[in-house]
């Protein structure tokens, strides 16, 4: 599991469940069945089902389904959600506008 | 670029207390809030808080913001509003979106105080209009003066979910239930005790199946759980409810330090991933330091003496506090905080299955499960004296669980109350000292879980006192209903005396004349006539 090279299928077929519509990410739409079929399809971290489904990138940038993501993700992978790596933080924190960003010079800054 | 010794992110109670702990040893500080009023949560927090004095108990939490702010503007602490940290680096910059532009500013050490953020949890139906946290409506409530709805269904039976409950009561808001996956209820037995009294009913080991209606809530089904945490088929229960509010924890919003670079820790205990911190909140980066809820959650008390010594730490390691003085502070902040930090609701006791008090008494089942202590139980506990047979006033103290408080013994001028060193110990009557029944303690009570009992008013009838803080306020010779602890009424009751000073702080003392069969049984009154309910 920790090898990045480790990515064989959690086990079997892709099993539907019956909640799977159920709405995770709300600012992205995304659903409890993607969030399960992505981690079937290999995404293992957070930041892996993030790039693949957006979950988690949206206005609230994960601030109400991170919990949530990693909470479905640790089940269908079975094992305890405090086991999983923690999510990367970037900035910006907040929602920016992009004039903000263009109105700001940049020298010196490790990237933003 | 602008430069500043220390800037401190987050204007809550803990950025405020390590920006004027830091200010006012000489540093030149900048706090940064994302919202247009410093504060955090506390100005939503109408309610007295737990503690001793040097924890400002029995202030209500809008009040002790208003302490803060008036002693960070004393202390010359500089607040930048409306300005949200967007990035944290470890080479001590911070870039601030104000407005149009992104400031960037250095400072010599940064403080992160950015607070929790509230869970939640999914269901069917949770994305309707209707559903919304708990700690929303109050900010709804409070600091906007809006009814978040009229019917309302709480999930989550912790501190917040039973404070906000009681807010809602108050603004004159239906609490219809309060459900919980637990089994046993997850806040203070006396914020419970205070919702259950106006009716409010526990569902205890019940899930929430779903919300529904046409574009917003209309009702909600609940259901009980077995010991494993599955929904028992057949338990279903619909509740005719407007809003949803969600108190199920609350999550660290430790991102700017993750951004950083510092260490971070899953710590379930803490409420999630928190910066690795040694005994002052500083992070392995040297120079960033965490202080409040963002470094595990506890309650705002906490939050303030973390500040207190993250911005000490701050001033001592850039040298505008010298190392004897810095110690003393230290150790004074430090004895504050395991004073908080002890009891039945300890930070490392949170969750785990208690039996009895510190004082070998076994907790009330009825508390932990209803809400409310049954009569019965209620005579294995110190402040408790069968004193029927007395002809004066005297006290009886409900407060039953270990928590760290003790205004009660603090402002009885007759010393009746004794709770000790210790302030979590259970608060004990003392049989010698005789009560002048001036009410302060009543009023005192953070928990409201002091009456005051007068077994022979009148021939067959007795007098019980109750703390009182909702609109309309009774008038003496009003006629109504006295309920019980469970909130059923009772019998007929009339207000002989409503009490109003100053120094009650807005809780009303109300004097109800019931049957003296009812003097330990009648807890709480409302108008309307007895046999129409
Ligand atoms: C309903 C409820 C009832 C409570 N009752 C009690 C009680 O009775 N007694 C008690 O002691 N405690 C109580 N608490 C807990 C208490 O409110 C918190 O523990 C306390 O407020 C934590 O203080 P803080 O300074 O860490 O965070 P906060 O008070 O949350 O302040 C954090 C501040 O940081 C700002 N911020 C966050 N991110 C950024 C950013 N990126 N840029 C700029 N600013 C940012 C926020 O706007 C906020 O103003 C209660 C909490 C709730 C929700
Ligand atoms: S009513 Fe007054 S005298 Fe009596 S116990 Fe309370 S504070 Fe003390
Ligand atoms: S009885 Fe005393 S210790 Fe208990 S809640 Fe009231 S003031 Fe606090």
């Amino acid at each position: 599991m920790d090898k990045v090279t480790d990515r064989s299928p959690v086990g079997g077929e892709f099993e539907p469940a019956p909640d799977d519509g159920l709405i995770i990410c709300r600012c992205e739409e995304i659903t409890k069945g993607e969030i399960r079929r992505a981690v079937y399809d290999g995404m293992y971290t957070l930041a892996e089902v993030r790039r693949y489904l957006r979950a988690g990138m949206g206005l609230c940038q994960g601030q109400t389904c991170r919990r949530l993501v990693m909470g479905i993700m640790a089940k269908q992978l079975n094992i305890p959600p405090d086991e999983q790596e923690p999510e990367v933080s970037r900035a910006p924190a907040r929602p920016v506008e992009m004039r903000a960003l263009a109105n700001t010079t940049w020298e010196g800054v490790g990237g933003l | 670029m602008e430069h500043y010794d220390l800037a401190v992110v987050g204007a809550g109670p803990a950025g405020l207390s390590a920006a004027i702990e830091a200010a006012g040893a000489g540093m030149g500080v900048v706090v940064f809030d994302e919202n247009a009023k410093p504060g955090g949560q506390l100005f939503k927090q109408i309610h007295k808080f737990f503690g001793s004095k040097e924890h400002k108990a029995k202030t209500r939490g809008f009040q002790i913001g208003r302490e803060l702010l008036e002693e960070a503007r004393a202390v010359g602490v500089k607040a930048e509003l409306n300005s949200a940290v967007v990035a944290v680096y470890g080479n001590r910059e911070l870039a601030v979106s104000q407005g149009e532009k992104i400031k960037r500013v250095k400072s010599d050490a940064i403080i992160i105080a950015t607070g929790a953020s509230e869970n939640m949890t999914p269901f069917e139906g949770w994305t309707l209009p209707g559903v919304i946290g708990a700690g929303a409506a109050q900010t709804l409530m409070n600091l906007h003066g809006v009814m978040p709805g009229k019917r309302v269904l709480m999930l989550g039976s912790g501190n917040v979910g039973l404070v906000v409950s009681y807010q809602l009561l108050q603004a004159g808001c239906q609490v219809v239930a309060v459900a919980d996956i637990a089994r046993t209820i997850g806040g203070y037995g006396v914020h419970a005790s205070k919702i259950a009294r106006c009716g409010v009913p526990f569902y205890l080991s019940h899930t929430i199946i779903k919300a529904q209606g046409d574009g917003k809530v209309e009702n909600v089904i609940i259901g009980e759980t077995d010991a494993k945490r599955e929904l028992i088929p057949g338990t279903e229960r619909c509740f005719e409810a407007d809003t949803v509010c969600v108190a199920v924890g609350l999550s660290p919003m430790s991102q700017l330090l993750g951004q950083a670079g510092c260490r971070m820790v899953n710590e379930p205990q803490k409420g999630g991933f928190v910066p690795k911190v040694n005994e002052y909140g500083e992070t392995d980066i040297k120079g960033i330091y965490a202080a409040g809820d963002v470094s595990g959650i506890e309650e705002a008390s906490a939050a303030m003496i973390e500040g207190r010594i993250s911005g000490a730490a701050a001033a001592n390691a850039a040298g505008f506090m010298p190392d004897g003085e810095f110690k003393a502070r230290f150790e004074e902040c430090e004895t504050s905080l395991a004073q908080l930090r002890r009891g039945m609701f300890a930070p490392g006791r949170k969750g785990a299955e208690q039996s009895e008090t510190d004082e070998g008494i076994p907790l009330s089942r009825a508390l932990l499960s209803k809400g409310y202590i049954d009569e019965n139980e209620l005579s294995a506990f110190p402040g408790f004296r069968d004193c029927s047979a007395l002809s004066e006033t005297y006290p009886v103290i409900e407060c039953t669980q270990n928590i760290p408080c003790n205004p009660c013994q603090d402002v009885c001028p007759k010393g009746c109350i004794h709770v000790g060193n210790d302030i979590t110990a259970l608060p004990v009557l003392n049989p010698k000292a005789s009560c002048s029944a001036c009410g302060m303690c009543v009023a005192a009570c953070s928990g409201q879980a002091i009456f005051l009992v007068q077994p022979h008013y009148e021939p067959g009838y007795a007098l019980v006192t109750i703390p009182y803080e909702f609109f309309p306020l009774p008038q003496k010779g009003d006629k109504g209903t006295a309920l019980s602890r469970s909130g059923e009424a009772l019998c007929p009751a009339q207000v002989v005396d409503v009490r109003d000073a100053k120094a009650l702080d807005n809780t009303r003392l109300l004097s109800i004349k019931v049957p003296s069969s009812h003097l330990n049984r009648a807890r709480f009154f409302v108008k309307g006539d007895f046999a129409n309910g």
